[in-house]
């Protein structure tokens, strides 16, 4: 059986199908770039939904209240951060565009404000975050008036428990109140957000949650529940139940695998080749070369190789659990060029004895160097050379960010893809430019 | 009922010999996402996590006895979600292959001696000659009833036909007015297309029961029909996993194939752009809604996002396309509604149900009034479970659709129009 | 005789518990000692600062000697090993793999101390048959092909966490003696040349509890020396010995492989469940409390080891854990392998107590022995005529003790076949139920106890993910039922987090590094579990 080729030209290549990768190809469709984007998809699943910007200061070992000021606090504490070298206004715009797109898509979401969102998780803990999706947006405030409140939770579902919640907050929340109902067809054994979820994009189904969930709620009036509000239609789905049960409802993130995730992910895979992005969502590149016609992805499928030929590339393969680095024994390399990583002098050193080390560990700073245009460096940063033209690079593959400790995972994604894209442009442009003059 | 007990398999062993390095059982985080998008998680208290952890706890006896086994439809939706890419599905085919043939689900076993038992390689055991009988039958009743197509064809053993076009065994066997509307698709392009009495049916229970060199044994047979003819095309008819067991066994078997494999939907979408089918949604005056199903054997396991584009195009064509409404998840994401796998033959019907929840649930959400598909397994478990849950919504196939924009749809060949529809034609 | 609890507070204003005999130390032979006493009709309280086997007896490979390791440099423990391997054989098979043994001999390896290893064998009354390389490569396909000797012995494998579990049970049963863990021994008050008192401070409440018992036996492992002293007593000698062990995320061998020379670094992969447990190393330390894995120790027993079975340089390493061995202080090696591995009983009449008594060093294999001794003292200086059983009476199932047998959770649950027990730690398939009967009645279960003890006493956390998920959904499950109703239900998610983290620090790469970025993203970017001191 002879395989296929099968070859695509394109202006910009995005490698890496996480946020990072997902905000490059927006930021592409929104300035007319022609676009295609390829990644072993899977890891996105498992964003809870929220954008964190800057939720936590390292330096001060505290939370950030506002995230714009923790930005200037960066600045001068780390100048090598990620987001220490781009603009503030730059930060504010890719988040504003990035919101705004998700919107557009069905999945409405908060636009960035001057201070941060005190959002509420599964475990009855705070966390600053700066967008939160429109589902979630309700339980911030229900928090921050000390609303009456029920949290629901569900038989069978396991990980997420309404008591926890609300026996850690009820001392900020004194009007917090648990409940716990059965979800209507799936009372036996263990089940999923996911599938009720879905079962919620039928009306019947919501018809049928409602009167539970308005029992449960008695005489309060806001009610909380896991991430199920629907899949593909999430403010559809809260709208409608808000409607039948007369209530407010909000969502709380869960554990994975949960649904937020999985509405970007699917959200993602649909919009984009409707926008006339080519997405090969579910291969890694093998390979990436570059000549002085441009570069050249290697990837294949079921079908045969495929080679796409492309005028500039993102490179936003992300870090170890999306496998754009490797940690082994001997070090950290980064998989598709060997790119040099920053990293600390040893293995000893990745990380401090004790895992919730405010500090953070060493191993999360690690990555690889770009200069001011965002394009990777070839010499690990020692004489600021780039490693090619073409080449750009985004999200938390860049060295000198903690995303996990800062809280700043989302906010590193979108606003150095905003950059890389920009930079990406400009570099097309000034060969299409050069194109036409020859 | 035999005593014959069924080997123990070494899962974790074979998962290493079988699967990609880095997307094997080791590389499993138990994040759980395979279990919460398989439809068959929770029956036989099993998930796809449940198993690659049993595997690695060395729980052989109970992996290789689970009934779960011939739940899982092996539609890979596993592999689809998960970020490692770890393909679950090829240890339960193995773990179905291990049971001894007296404990395999009989209606599977049964449909796959019937295949074998003929050169038809009909699952409903349909013989060369009574195919090629009721072919004919068919063909001339058409022929004196429906004038227009006084000269209709359906070419049996052609030789050097460009399409060689295979046949699910249940038109022939139940419904054989069902055939004709893809005759007259053929005869409206132009087509040159050929049945062959040899290896002509589509179905193929063997890939199902697990059973490797029944499944070598009845493509073989299929492969040499097509060489005899000299065909350049072997033309999948609106079938799942005949084209996958075809596609997947030239490679996994090593055969030589000297014609191109190819879907129907792709022949629908190039006839249509080509201007050869003037099919229109003109039709569609009161705007009923249609949704799609993909088939998992035609899209997210074989020919991935471009098949189901043209699939969308072909629809969007017929019904119009503010009439279309996706279900979601869609495409190489959607579900596997349960049809496969064997499990309509399985008589495990309560897990069948169970496992097509989701799909029910799905067309339910588009509120469509038909689903179509070009699959004739999804076909039938998407009626099932549209009785079974109190749906009301129709299943049809491309070439219905078709000839009924067409306003060529003959009175036998509208079984599976609801009023609605039938109201349509005059 | 039963403790009681005076709630009246006495003069000192603490608790008081009462009992026969007080052992301090929780491993298998205090655990031992308990039960030993038990069957002699003895009551007793068994304490330990932390929980059960948190010293060596938790920190080894899980090997049950044939004694084969001992019989070119101590015949004595040798000797010992043997009979002991064959008595908890037959009395304590359900803590009990049999897994046979090889020494295997490979290129670079001393012939001479080969070819005389039979001998030595022989000596020792251990079983001890050549077989051919070929054969050994046969029956074990990841040993080296440089392999020139190997012989079978009866090695086996042991689960000191079920032994430990299983003896306090049988105790209990029979003479309702107690276990308490956290409780740590702060004082003793003396009079007359007999302890009075034990001072004790719980470890999670801070208070301080009395204890009055008639015996005090000091099973404190390597804080032997140290207990001794608050004693008063000088004439403990230990020196210490740390050891760094790893395990692989698969089960590389059936057997038990030793390297066939004098003992040295990485010389031993044990089979475990569905991994191997690889090491050790021995070096001397005079830190007792934060031992932890270092790379340098990791590399060196991936390195010997490969010698061995070359698939353990790239195999996926789970966990890697170090704890102290007390050596009794007879020789002037420096790594300590040359202090003998056999046990010290003293009787402390020599420092002016008569009720006071401590039993150190020894190993695994031989507790029952050493609790057997230990016993004997106690019982005559208590007046008991009792003479030990524990070398003819089987340890029987106690309840809740079973958890940590690897399998044992995913079979039971499995074959119950109940889709509303749901499984809460999926990597080693721990259901519902399981915790329920743990929290209720486990040795040590208490009204509150932290997810680390829960874990402890089942396989929960012990699989890939090593606790990242589990933790999140037991403690939810606690959560339900009520049994955790603040925020220290998050500090035990914390503190079980960063406990396991311990054993993860210098093992993380390749696979490990994907799982602990998942782990703390949502440990730490979701839930917040690095700042819950802020809040």
């Amino acid at each position: 059986m002879k395989e296929e080729a099968r070859n695509f030209e394109t202006d910009l290549a995005v490698i890496g199908s996480g946020i990072a990768g997902f905000a490059a190809s927006i930021f592409a469709l929104n300035r007319k770039i022609n676009c295609a984007q390829v990644g072993n998809t899977g890891a996105v699943a498992y964003t809870t939904g929220y954008l964190d910007l800057l939720g936590s200061s390292e330096e001060l070992q505290t939370p950030i209240d506002n995230p714009w000021e923790g930005l200037e606090q960066l600045k001068k504490a780390q100048p090598n951060h990620p987001l220490s070298r781009i603009p503030a206004a730059d930060i504010r715009k890719s988040f504003e565009q990035f919101t705004a797109f998700l919107g557009e898509c069905g999945i409405a979401y908060t636009a960035p404000q001057d201070a941060n969102i005190t959002a509420l998780t599964p475990a009855g803990t705070l966390k600053k975050t700066l967008c939160v999706p429109a589902t979630m947006a309700e339980g911030a405030k229900a928090f921050a008036d000390k609303i009456p409140c029920v949290i629901i939770d569900f038989k069978g579902l396991k990980g997420f428990s309404a008591r926890q919640v609300v026996a850690n907050l009820k001392a900020k929340w004194p009007e917090l109140t648990a409940a716990r109902i059965s979800f209507p067809d799936m009372d036996k054994g263990e089940i999923y957000p996911e599938v009720m979820a879905r079962a919620l994009e039928v009306p019947a189904t919501r018809t049928r949650l409602a009167e539970l969930l308005k029992e449960a709620a008695g005489e309060v009036k806001v009610i909380g529940v896991p991430a199920l509000l629907g899949m593909h239609n999430p403010d559809l789905v809260r709208t409608d139940l808000e409607r039948l049960t007369n209530l407010q409802i909000f969502e709380i993130p869960t554990m994975p695998p949960s649904v937020p995730g999985i509405r970007l992910r699917e959200m993602f895979e649909q919009v984009f080749p409707q926008k006339g992005l080519t997405l090969i969502p579910q291969q890694k590149v093998t390979s990436l070369t570059f000549n002085v016609d441009g570069a050249f992805l290697k990837l294949s499928d079921n079908y045969g190789p495929i080679t796409i030929h492309s005028k500039a590339v993102i490179l936003a393969t992300g870090r170890f659990l999306s496998g754009g680095l490797d940690a082994n024994i001997t070090g950290i390399t980064e998989n598709l060029l060997n790119l040099p990583v920053t990293q600390p002098l040893s293995r000893t050193d990745w990380y401090h004895d004790e895992y919730t080390d405010h500090r953070g560990h060493a191993i999360h700073k690690a990555g690889i160097e770009i200069d001011s245009s965002f394009r990777p460096l070839c010499n690990g940063g020692k004489d600021g050379k780039a490693y090619n033209e073409r080449l750009f690079a985004a999200g938390i593959i860049l060295a000198h960010q903690d995303w996990i400790r800062g809280r700043s995972g989302a906010g590193i994604a979108i606003a150095t893809a905003y950059k890389a894209v920009e930079a990406a442009e400009k570099f097309l442009n000034f060969h299409k430019v050069k194109s036409n003059v020859e | 009922m035999s005593n014959k007990k069924i080997p123990t398999i070494n899962f974790k062993e074979k998962a290493i010999e079988l699967l990609p390095e880095g997307a094997s059982f080791e590389a499993c985080l138990t994040c759980g996402l395979c279990s919460s998008g398989c439809p068959a998680s929770g029956i036989e208290n099993m998930d796809p996590r449940k198993f690659i952890r049993m595997a690695m706890l060395g729980m052989d006896e109970e992996l290789s006895t689970t009934p779960w086994v011939w739940c899982c439809t092996q539609c890979k939706r596993c592999q689809h979600v998960c970020p490692m890419s770890i393909d679950i599905s090829q240890l339960v085919f193995l773990a179905r292959g291990n049971w001894p043939q007296e404990k395999k689900p009989s209606g599977i076993v049964r449909s796959c001696e019937l295949i074998r038992s003929t050169d038809s390689t009909s699952a409903m055991g349909l013989p060369p000659e009574d195919f090629i009988f009721v072919v004919q039958d068919v063909l001339e009743e058409v022929r004196e009833t429906q004038p227009v197509f006084k000269n209709l064809q359906a070419p049996m053993d052609k030789k050097g036909a460009f399409f060689f076009v295979n046949q699910n065994s249940r038109e022939p066997m139940s419904e054989p007015d069902e055939m004709v509307p893809l005759w007259k698709i053929f005869d409206m392009v132009g087509a040159d297309w050929t049945y062959s009495s040899k290896g002509w049916a589509a179905e193929n229970f063997c890939m199902f029961s697990g059973d490797e060199e029944a499944w070598y044994e009845v493509i073989k047979k299929r492969v040499d029909a097509v060489n005899e003819l000299g065909c350049k095309v072997w033309l999948n008819t609106e079938c799942g996993h005949s084209y996958y067991t075809m596609w997947n066994a030239l490679n996994r078997f090593g055969i030589e194939a000297d014609f191109k494999l190819e879907s129907l939907i792709t022949y629908y979408a190039t006839w249509i752009r080509e201007g050869k089918l003037p099919v229109n949604s003109k039709w569609n005056t009161k705007g009923i809604k249609f949704t799609v199903q993909d088939p998992c054997m035609i899209v997210r396991k074989a020919y991935g996002e471009s098949i189901a584009e043209d699939m969308r195009f072909v629809v969007k064509s017929l019904v119009g396309e503010e009439n279309f409404i996706d279900m979601q998840p869609n495409r190489s994401a959607n579900y596997c509604c349960g049809g496969g796998g064997g499990f309509l033959q399985a008589g495990m019907t309560d897990h069948r149900r169970t496992y097509g929840k989701r799909k029910f649930d799905q067309i339910a959400a588009t509120g469509a009034a038909y689903v179509l598909t070009p699959c004739h397994n999804c076909h039938s478990q998407m009626e099932d479970i549209g009785h079974f849950y109190g749906g009301n919504y129709g299943v049809v196939h491309f070439w219905t659709l078709i000839c009924l924009s067409l306003g060529i749809l003959g009175e036998n060949e509208r079984t599976y129009l609801g009023p609605d529809l039938l109201a349509l034609i005059d | 005789m039963m403790p009681t609890i005076i709630d009246k507070p006495a003069e000192t204003g603490e608790p008081t518990l009462r009992t026969d005999v007080l052992i301090i130390g929780g491993g298998v032979t205090g655990a031992g000692i308990m039960r030993d006493l038990a069957l002699r009709g003895i009551h007793s309280l068994l304490i330990d600062k932390r929980d059960l086997c948190a010293g060596a007896s938790g920190g080894n490979h899980g090997l049950l000697h044939s004694g084969a390791r001992y019989v070119s440099n101590d015949l004595h423990s040798a000797i010992e090993c043997r009979l002991e391997n064959e008595i908890l054989k037959r009395l304590a098979p359900q803590c009990i793999e049999e897994t046979g043994g090889l020494f295997i001999a490979v290129e670079g390896d001393d012939p001479g101390f080969a070819e005389k290893f039979p001998e030595f064998c022989s000596a020792a009354g251990i079983h001890c048959e050549e077989i051919s390389p070929a054969e050994a490569r046969r029956l074990e396909p990841h040993l080296s092909e440089k392999l020139f000797k190997a012989y079978s012995v009866p090695d086996a494998t042991v689960d000191p966490f079920r032994l430990a579990l299983e003896n306090v049970a049988h105790a209990r049963l029979l003479t309702n003696s107690i276990y308490r863990p956290h409780t740590e021994i702060i004082s003793f008050e003396i009079t007359d040349g007999r302890i009075c008192a034990a001072i004790c401070r719980d470890n999670r409440t801070k208070c301080i509890i009395r204890i009055e018992a008639k015996q005090y036996i000091n099973a404190g492992g390597a804080w032997a020396m140290n207990i001794a002293g608050k004693a008063g007593c000088t004439d403990v000698n230990l020196l210490y010995s740390k050891g760094t062990l790893l395990i692989s995320h698969d089960r590389m061998t059936s057997r038990v492989i030793n390297r066939l020379r004098p003992p040295a670094d990485g010389d031993i992969l044990v089979p475990g469940g569905t991994v191997s447990v690889l090491g050790t190393t021995s070096v001397q330390t005079d830190n007792l409390e934060t031992v932890r894995p270092t790379v340098e120790e990791i590399d060196r027993n991936v390195l010997e080891g490969a010698a061995m079975i070359p698939a353990l340089a790239t195999a996926r390493y789970i966990r890697a854990f170090s704890r102290v061995r007390p050596l009794l202080q007879s020789s002037e090696s420096e790594d300590g392998r040359e202090a003998t591995r056999g046990f010290s009983l003293l009787d402390h009449t020599s420092q002016g107590l008569s009720n006071f008594c401590t039993i150190t060093g020894g190993k695994l294999t031989t507790f029952r022995l050493m609790a057997e001794k230990t016993s004997d003292l106690v019982a005559r200086r208590l007046g008991n005529s009792e003479s030990c059983t524990t070398d003819r009476v089987p340890l029987p199932n106690g309840d809740a003790c079973r958890w940590t047998e690897p399998g044992a959770a995913p079979r039971y649950w499995y074959k119950a076949n109940n889709s509303e027990d749901m499984i809460l730690c999926e990597c080693e398939m721990v259901p519902q139920s399981a915790i329920d009967e743990i929290v209720k009645c486990a040795p040590g279960a208490e009204e509150e106890m932290t997810l680390e003890a829960i874990a402890l006493r089942s396989r929960a956390g012990k699989g890939p993910c090593q606790g990242s998920f589990c933790g999140i959904r037991i403690a939810s499950y606690l959560y339900d039922r009520g049994y955790y109703h603040d925020k220290t239900g998050l500090i035990h998610m914390r503190d079980f987090f960063n406990e396991r983290f311990k054993g993860m620090r210098t093992v993380i790469w390749g696979q490990q590094a994907a799982q602990m970025e998942l782990a703390e993203a949502l440990h730490c970017g979701l839930l917040g579990l690095d700042s819950l001191d802020d809040e």
